[in-house]
């Protein structure tokens, strides 16, 4: 920045806000600093705008409490998990060679048994549920607004068999809800049974992230 | 999103500053997709875009959403920040531009601008501070988004006028301009504030 001194009260005034906050560049604060201690306008201005960040500093806006911080990273990063489990698959799709293309299809028609299944049940609770939100929503925040039950966000491998994956949803007494998401997500709910049992949603994902069917599974926030 | 450039108006922060610990935080990212420094960055920035977001009338329900929508920036493009401005410059600007361009399209929206009630503020309060407060809140009502959001990031972050015109994106004088006019609709509102600031000459 150049060593300019201006001598105008209408700049030294502009520039006023910065020499309250302290972050007027050194070249800047001697003028306006000069021009202050002779200028009783600009002196009542900066003592003004001292006394407005204080009160801005001391109004009380929503201030979120650290759980609200948690669940929110939670789901981010469900968002992010979901789409980084989900572009291998999609890079399988589209690689094309025979054996691949083969296995995709095996995936998408159970994905599609699954989705049937999961669209009926989803349906219902749709109905069920006072659906009046017009806020915008994610991927990752859909099925947490109409949710009855704990539950889990799961992301299925690909070489995974429709069988394997009724099996496992039957062992863990999980019924899907929702998906499959644009980043081939899905959202089961934990049976009363289950939870009956003792069982919950971080614990069931804790096992069933180990199972070589699962490529992703992680409680849904509530 | 295309990266903002500030290269001229921003110096690179010293090493041990608040800055270079939290580029230190994306290059980690960056380098190794960490999930403890994004988990750490994330948990610095949440309660400030919390506040500005509030006082862009994003309402409470929405602004986890924009500030997800800003962090899923971050993680996805961690590797193209050239480091030319301040990382806050940088990330508090892409939650601006998420909030406004979601403001506009309507698909948040804004808390309400009903009239701010003056019978409410209680002209019998012994508390002085909770009625400077209240009149505040009454004048920060009565600013356009752009001169709040010129008013929050000068006196509640602390940025300086050009850090202030790249999270704004527009030029200097503009942001001077734009808290001007805040200053003089506030003295309106403030009665001290009015008080205070003596003749003009």
């Amino acid at each position: 920045m150049s060593s300019r001194i201006p001598d105008t009260h209408a700049e030294a005034w502009a520039l006023l806000p910065w020499l309250a906050n302290g972050r007027l560049p050194a070249t800047d604060r001697e003028w306006v600093e000069a021009h202050v201690a002779q200028c009783a306008e600009c002196r009542g201005e900066l003592d003004a705008q001292r006394r407005v960040a204080t009160q801005i500093n001391r109004e009380k806006l929503p201030d979120p409490a650290g759980t609200e911080e948690q669940r929110s990273f939670n789901k981010l990063w469900a968002r992010i998990e979901a789409s980084e489990s989900a572009a291998p698959s999609a890079s399988i799709a589209a690689g094309g060679s025979v054996s691949r293309s083969s296995r995709t299809l095996r995936w998408l028609a159970a994905a599609v048994v699954v989705q049937g299944f999961g669209l009926a049940l989803f349906g219902f609770n749709a109905l069920r549920s006072n659906h009046s939100d017009g806020g915008f929503v994610t991927v990752a925040d859909v099925p947490a607004q109409r949710l009855n039950a704990p539950a889990l966000r799961l992301v299925f491998s690909p070489e995974a068999s429709m069988a394997s994956i009724n099996t496992l949803l039957t062992h863990q007494g999980l019924s899907i809800v929702s998906g499959p998401g644009t980043s081939g997500n899905f959202t089961a709910e934990l049976s009363a049974e289950a939870q009956a049992s003792g069982a919950s949603a971080d614990s069931v994902a804790a096992v069933i992230s180990k199972d070589p069917n699962v490529t992703f599974a992680q409680p849904v926030a509530r | 999103m295309a990266l903002k450039s500030v290269e001229s108006q921003s110096p690179r922060a010293p090493v041990g500053s608040p800055d270079a610990s939290e580029r230190e935080l994306l290059e980690r990212i960056a380098r190794s997709k960490d999930q403890v420094a994004f988990r750490t960055l994330y948990s610095s920035y949440y309660q400030r875009l919390s506040r500005l977001l509030a006082r862009m009338s994003v309402r409470r329900e929405d602004i986890e959403e924009v500030i997800n929508d800003t962090f899923w920036v971050v993680w996805t493009k961690a590797g193209e920040f050239r480091g030319a401005s301040q990382l806050s410059t940088w990330i508090i600007g892409i939650a601006y531009r998420r909030a406004l361009n979601a403001l506009r399209r309507a698909k948040i929206r804004p808390v309400s601008d009903e009239p701010f009630d003056e019978d409410s503020i209680s002209v019998m309060s012994t508390d002085a501070a909770e009625t400077d407060g209240q009149w505040l809140a009454l004048g920060l009502s009565r600013l356009p988004v752009e001169q709040r959001m010129a008013l929050e990031l000068t006196y509640t972050l602390g940025h300086s006028c050009e850090e202030v015109a790249a999270i704004l994106d527009c030029p200097v004088n503009t942001v001077k301009t734009r808290l001007f006019r805040a200053r003089e609709t506030l003295k309106l509102v403030l009665p001290d504030l009015a008080g205070m600031t003596g003749d003009k000459s």
